[in-house]
């Protein structure tokens, strides 16, 4: 169209958008979806909690849905927002339970492709029965027309008529006053200079709240019996760490992380080696600084007997044979009691998103109780590791090294005839 | 020939007339002008039909041009379409089967597609009057005829494709745009394709696209990937997404899925995250540097959208505050993606990633520039070579990701049966009218016979079925090792002890192997780097036989540097050893065998031989190593044998300087590699066969195209009457093939030896499946053979036999290997010169394999 910049549709949306960081509803139906354009943009506000769409063709809907599926990412790092994204096949002329109560309904372009008795449905519907706290409604001011070259007519075939600047108030203020609402007229798509006060808007606007405040709609109303005439196309439940399961999944894989972290930390100190190739200063900056605190916490742990006589007795054995574990020389029959024990509190206290994902030490006990990637001492208060995975019985390793040089690299890897079967290269 | 295709190859793309050997445009039809091949087929009609049987040819041929995408058009095909080479080998084109060994029945991860009898995909060539620039306009426009076209239908802007007929040749429909402006559609049949057609199945594949989506998986690269039941390995950071790869093709006996289980390794930190991490343990000055090391060439996913960048570089000197341009105004990156995704930047002085994005920019623009990504909203995916390095991170994806054969198994047949369980994915493929085998693909193959191995006078076969000959090899001479004379032990304060016995142990187990060996010179060095140098530099001369260094622990720069002065400046036949790895009393036997007959063939020794029936006969194995730190260089490597029993190779190795290929550098290596066969025999070798690995997926027009031509040149560059046969094949580990064994009643791994060459093969290919290796975990892969250029006239079976008793030849091994050994051997090679020399090798050591 080019007429104006952005283009017009982006300006309707972006409309949408401003008000919802505005106000922050937390249930949001679009009507007349289509393509869900409005949907795939709002879903990135995580304000939003219950994303709807209805729209009366659902092969349109069908289409571009999957669009709104969560990316990759959403599943890789699930934050604290909750959302649902709903899509439903069916008619704004007709009721349906599920849509009641939401927060913001928006209606962009839509009523003017209705008959004007249709447009009477879809008002009682909308504010009569789905009672949304706020309305946003857009159509075509057919004042603006003349300014559009070239055109004849209305502005699409399919409109059943485009409504003057007047003709829109009033049915705007019929509305507010049948249904209990109030209504500020705007709009989008400035006119040329100076012309602004005589034909308004390209794209006309009606903002409406309900009126009552937030006393929420009348479920047991008169009509109350339940219908539900939409069809559900789609339904799909972003990953949250809301979910239990997601919490304690996200959980497990940090405590493990900063256990094995911090016992490697303390082996290193113990052995007096450094385990990493970067050997160069360590501890610069906050994490440094955390991880020193935590070795400190470690140890002292471990002699207050805190954490029960048993760990005790596992840390203690370690620092006596810390030495004899880097040689591999320790009897077979020992290796089982061979464990480090990293206090729940510690972690608490020292990784900043296991305090923050946990609220607090007894919940992170809770929440790791069940959960099979980690091994709890037995009184709960501390997180168990091995203290070498690395041990491998030396008949596998016999058949494992190719001797190839220097044992660095390749050498690790098995026999050239039995490359790893899994291929990870190729999928990137 | 599509435009990408041709720029791929670039014998062509630098205007050398080139006649290809392998000729990939058989049809014979003049190829069109490369920027045709860009249009995604508008503007292109045939004349529709029914069609016959020189249709169906046209059609193939004209696939080279159209080929429709899911948007936009331009992709690769990874599947190497197009290429026709079996047709221009005389003896292969009734049958390319082998004959010898036994039958064994077997399962593959194939499954059939079935379509309805005389199942049609009709082609329309639409134009919209006024012309609309914008697809999806256009497809907008289009869909307004539902009743007409139906649901089913395809459409890429310019190619329609429907499951029916329309009434007419040519439909008129009549749209109207938003602003009510008329536009009339022509809808005109230009193309009716059978099943097989390759637009077909290329159309396939997207449908297939669309099935897996339904089945709320994600696309990362080529595959998909089941998000929702993750396996993580939090000690590393890492989750494992469990997926599939899946490719329709034309394969010998009918259209078929080929699906594998797939793993994706994901890391559960942003790449922020791992910078901050990076930074503490480097330190500042080392951070720019390594960081960069470790990042470029690793492939992203970002929060915001479900596309992957690789980042190519890091911009140090942009943050999220530097602005550019859109819609004419400046905006600020951190702006940008809170108005466009309400995402906040909370790091303001982070800097960017630079990916050079291959997409093209709309039509007539220029080329968008490269795009910067904000670390903070970056997932590193996959593992870096330092990953792949550690142990014990392979060790834990392994316990994940490696399924025996029988899990392999019930996961893919599992996967089947929720494609036809998923209403909405039967649904969509009803609408086309097709459906899927519900079994995994049942064939029969053959087992080739076990080997004999050969050492001087002795000989002795091994069980084949553990394809490894360590405990017969025991006390039985090597065929030849020069006395090791003159030798150093290099070893520091603290492993004296392992380096005495290392030495003890040696002197025992050499004499029964027929190696002579006397006592090295003992050097003792100070445990760093620079020492050890000096050391070297001091005490090794050139006459020095060999040197064994024991290295205090598996540090990747005391290896490389005593590799860049052994191999570069002061060329010696080196042994590196850990010292961890002889601190084991009851291994050290076994650890001393292997260094032994490591040392010996490094200086020159033959281990072993098979029977090889050809006479006069030289082969070379081709590999490649791309580099991608040191400025993305590639290594090429050539080793050629220069004996009858195939245990003396010459082997080369070139850096590949930029825009250059990388058989322009290997066409030197096999000239020498020729002249030295001649120092050897007298003579030229009268058949030449060149095994050539690494090819990506979609790179083989290049090497049918520009390789091919490249070896013929360098052949006749030996003389005007010098004419050998000549064999290429392309050899490819990486493939998605999977075989089964169902001898047991059980779906165990087919045993070495096993001979795929029907059914799951390439009709326009000459090509085969074997399965030399055996594997104590997981599932097996086969190896695949293309063999692209033959005037050999060999049979098929002794083409099989011949790669199979190559893959008995590795030195290092005592046991069949994946790949033909001189395939190993330049795969070897070249990873050392990329990974720790980074420089030619000294050319005094071509005659041996100092790189072992």
């Amino acid at each position: 169209m080019g007429l104006f910049t952005p283009a017009l549709h982006r300006q309707r949306h972006q409309f949408v958008i401003d008000f919802v960081k505005r106000k922050k509803p937390k249930k949001v139906l679009d009507l007349g979806c289509c393509e869900c354009v409005l949907l795939k943009q709002l879903k990135f506000h995580r304000e939003i909690e219950l994303l709807v769409g209805l729209d009366i063709d659902g092969v349109q809907v069908k289409k571009k849905m999957h669009g709104l599926a969560p990316i990759s990412t959403d599943y890789l790092q699930p934050s604290y927002d909750q959302l649902r994204i709903e899509l439903y096949q069916g008619s704004v002329t007709e009721k349906d339970a599920r849509l009641r109560g939401f927060d913001l309904v928006t209606s962009i372009e839509l009523i003017e492709h209705l008959t004007l008795a249709d447009v009477e449905l879809f008002s009682e519907v909308v504010f009569g029965y789905l009672t949304p706290e706020a309305v946003i409604v857009s159509t075509p001011n057919s004042d603006f027309n003349p300014f559009l070259p070239g055109l004849v007519g209305f502005r699409h075939s399919d409109h059943k008529f485009e409504w003057t600047r007047a003709e829109f108030k009033s049915w705007a203020m019929k509305v507010c006053l049948q249904y209990g609402y109030e209504v500020e007229l705007t709009g989008v798509g400035q006119a040329p200079p100076g012309q602004q006060e005589r034909v308004g808007f390209c794209s006309q606007i009606g903002v409406f709240h309900r009126l009552g405040g937030k006393e929420r709609y009348n479920m047991f109303d008169e009509d109350a019996e339940d219908v539900f005439s939409y069809t559900l196309l789609y339904s799909i439940i972003y990953p949250s760490l809301h979910d239990n399961n997601i919490l304690r999944r996200v959980l497990m894989c940090e405590v493990v992380y900063w256990a094995e972290k911090l016992k490697r930390r303390w082996i290193a100190e113990e052995t007096g080696e450094r385990d990493d190739t970067y050997d160069l200063c360590q501890a610069k900056g906050e994490g440094g600084e955390c991880f020193r605190a935590s070795e400190r916490h470690v140890d002292t742990e471990e002699t207050q007997t805190a954490c029960g006589a048993e760990m005790k007795t596992l840390v203690d054995q370690e620092k006596g044979d810390g030495e004899l574990f880097w040689t591999h020389s320790q009897p077979d029959s020992e290796k089982w009691r061979r464990r480090v024990s990293v206090p729940l509190a510690v972690l608490w206290c020292c990784c900043p998103k296991v305090s923050v994902l946990s609220g607090s030490v007894s919940n992170l006990r809770l929440l790791l109780m069940d959960e099979p990637g980690v091994k709890l001492s037995q009184d709960g208060s501390a997180v168990l590791l091995n203290h070498q995975e690395q041990d491998l019985d030396d008949d596998e390793e016999e058949h494992r090294a190719d001797f190839e040089d220097s044992g660095y690299a390749e050498a690790r890897q098995c026999p050239p005839s039995a490359e790893p079967a899994e291929d990870w290269e190729a999928n990137v | 020939m599509t435009g990408r295709a041709r720029a791929k190859s670039r014998g062509r793309a630098r205007g050398q007339e080139t006649t290809a050997p392998g000729a990939s445009l058989a049809q014979g039809e003049p190829a069109p002008p490369p920027d045709q091949g860009q249009l995604v087929g508008r503007g292109r009609q045939s004349a529709p039909g029914h069609f016959s049987a020189e249709a169906v040819l046209q059609i193939s041929a004209g696939f080279q041009q159209v080929k429709l995408g899911e948007r936009g058009g331009r992709r690769r095909d990874y599947n190497d379409g197009g290429v026709n080479t079996r047709m221009a080998m005389e003896h292969v084109k009734e049958s390319k089967s082998g004959t010898s060994g036994e039958a064994i029945r077997l399962s593959a991860n194939f499954f059939r597609i079935l379509s309805r009898p005389q199942w049609v995909l009709y082609q329309y060539h639409v134009d919209f009057n006024p012309p609309m620039e914008a697809c999806r306009l256009r497809s907008a426009l289009l869909y307004q005829h539902e009743e007409t076209l139906g649901s089913a239908r395809s459409f890429d802007g310019a190619l329609l494709f429907l499951p029916k007929r329309l009434q007419n040749k040519e439909t008129l429909l009549h749209s109207e745009t938003r602003m009510g402006e008329k536009v009339q559609i022509t809808v005109t049949l230009t193309n009716e394709l059978p099943p097989t057609s390759p637009v077909c199945i290329q159309f396939y594949n997207i449908i297939f696209r669309r099935i897996l989506r339904m089945l709320d998986m994600q696309q990362i690269g080529r595959n998909y990937y089941n998000p929702k039941d993750p396996l993580n390995i939090p000690q590393h950071r890492l989750t494992i997404w469990p997926g599939y790869t899946t490719t329709i093709l034309q394969y010998e006996s009918a259209i078929m899925l080929c699906t594998d289980v797939s793993h994706k390794v994901l890391r559960s930190e942003t790449v922020l995250d791992f910078m901050v991490n990076l930074r503490h343990k480097t330190g500042d000055e080392r951070f720019i540097d390594i960081c960069g090391k470790e990042l470029i060439g690793l492939t992203v996913l970002t929060k915001y959208n479900n596309k992957t960048y690789k980042i190519d570089d890091i911009a140090w000197d942009h943050t999220p505050m530097n602005t550019f341009t859109k819609a004419d105004k400046e905006v600020s990156f951190k702006d940008y993606y809170k108005s466009q995704y309400s995402l906040d930047i909370c790091d303001n002085s982070q800097v960017l990633l630079i990916s050079n994005v291959k997409r093209m920019g709309p039509a007539q623009g220029p080329p968008p520039g490269p795009a910067m990504l904000i670390p903070e909203f970056c997932f590193l995916t996959g593992l870096t070579d330092k990953m792949r390095a550690d142990y014990t991170i392979m060790k834990d994806l392994d316990k994940h990701t490696k399924l025996e054969p029988q899990q392999r198994e019930s996961r893919l047949n599992k996967f089947v049966s929720t494609l036809h369980m998923n209403t909405n994915a039967q649904a969509e493929l009803d609408k086309w009218g097709l459906s899927f085998d519900r079994e995994l693909l049942k064939m029969t193959g053959r087992v080739l016979p076990g080997e004999r191995i050969f050492q001087g006078s002795r000989s002795y076969e091994f069980n084949p079925m553990m394809a490894e000959w360590a405990k017969e090899m025991r006390g039985v001479p090597v065929i030849t090792s020069p006395p090791i004379d003159k030798w150093f032990m290099f070893h520091t304060r603290r492993n004296a002890n392992e380096a005495m016995s290392l030495m003890q142990t040696l002197g025992k187990v050499s004499a029964p192997l027929g190696i002579r060996m006397q006592k090295a010179v003992m050097i003792e060095y100070d445990d760093q780097s620079e020492s050890l140098l000096r050391a070297l530099q001091h005490n090794v001369t050139p006459q020095t036989q060999m040197v064994v260094v024991v290295l205090s622990s598996n540090r990747k720069d005391k290896y490389d540097s005593v590799k860049k002065y052994l191999c570069v400046d002061c060329p010696t036949p080196s042994q590196c050893v850990v010292a961890r790895t002889l601190s084991k009393p009851q291994a050290l036997m076994t650890i001393a065998t292997k260094i032994a007959l490591q040392m010996s063939c490094k200086i020159g020794g033959e281990l072993w031989s098979v029977e090889i029936p050809l006479k006069q006969l030289m082969i070379v194995g081709i590999d490649c190593y791309h580099d991608t730190l040191a400025g993305k260089r590639s290594i090429g490597a050539l080793v050629a044998s220069l004996n009858q029993s195939m245990s003396r190779w010459y082997s080369k190795c070139v850096l590949q300087h930029k825009g250059q290929e990388i058989m322009d550098g290997l066409k030197m290596a096999l000239c020498g590699a020729l002249k030295d066969y001649m120092k050897f025999n007298n003579c030229l070798p009268s058949r030449i066969i060149v095994y050539r690995d690494g090819v990506g997926d979609g790179q083989l027009h290049s090497v049918v195209d520009y390789e091919v031509s490249q070896i013929l040149d360098c052949i006749k560059s030996m003389g005007h009457d010098y004419l050998p046969k000549l064999t290429v094949v392309v050899v490819k580990k990486r493939i998605s093939c999977r075989l089964f064994s169902l001898v047991t009643g059980k779906v165990t791994n087919p045993p070495p030896g096993t001979v795929v060459d029907s059914v799951i093969t390439r009709p326009e290919w000459y090509d085969f499946y074997i399965v030399s290796q055996h594997v104590r975990f997981g599932s097996v892969a086969p190896t695949h053979y293309n063999v692209v250029y033959d005037s050999s006239g060999l049979k098929p079976d002794h083409m099989q036999r011949l790669t199979y008793k190559m893959c008995h030849m590795y030195y290092n091994w005592q046991g069949i290997i994946r790949v033909p050994a001189p395939c190993q051997y330049a795969h070897k090679m070249a990873f050392l010169v990329g990974q720790s020399i980074h420089r030619e090798p000294s050319m005094k050591l071509d005659d041996l394999l100092f790189y072992l």
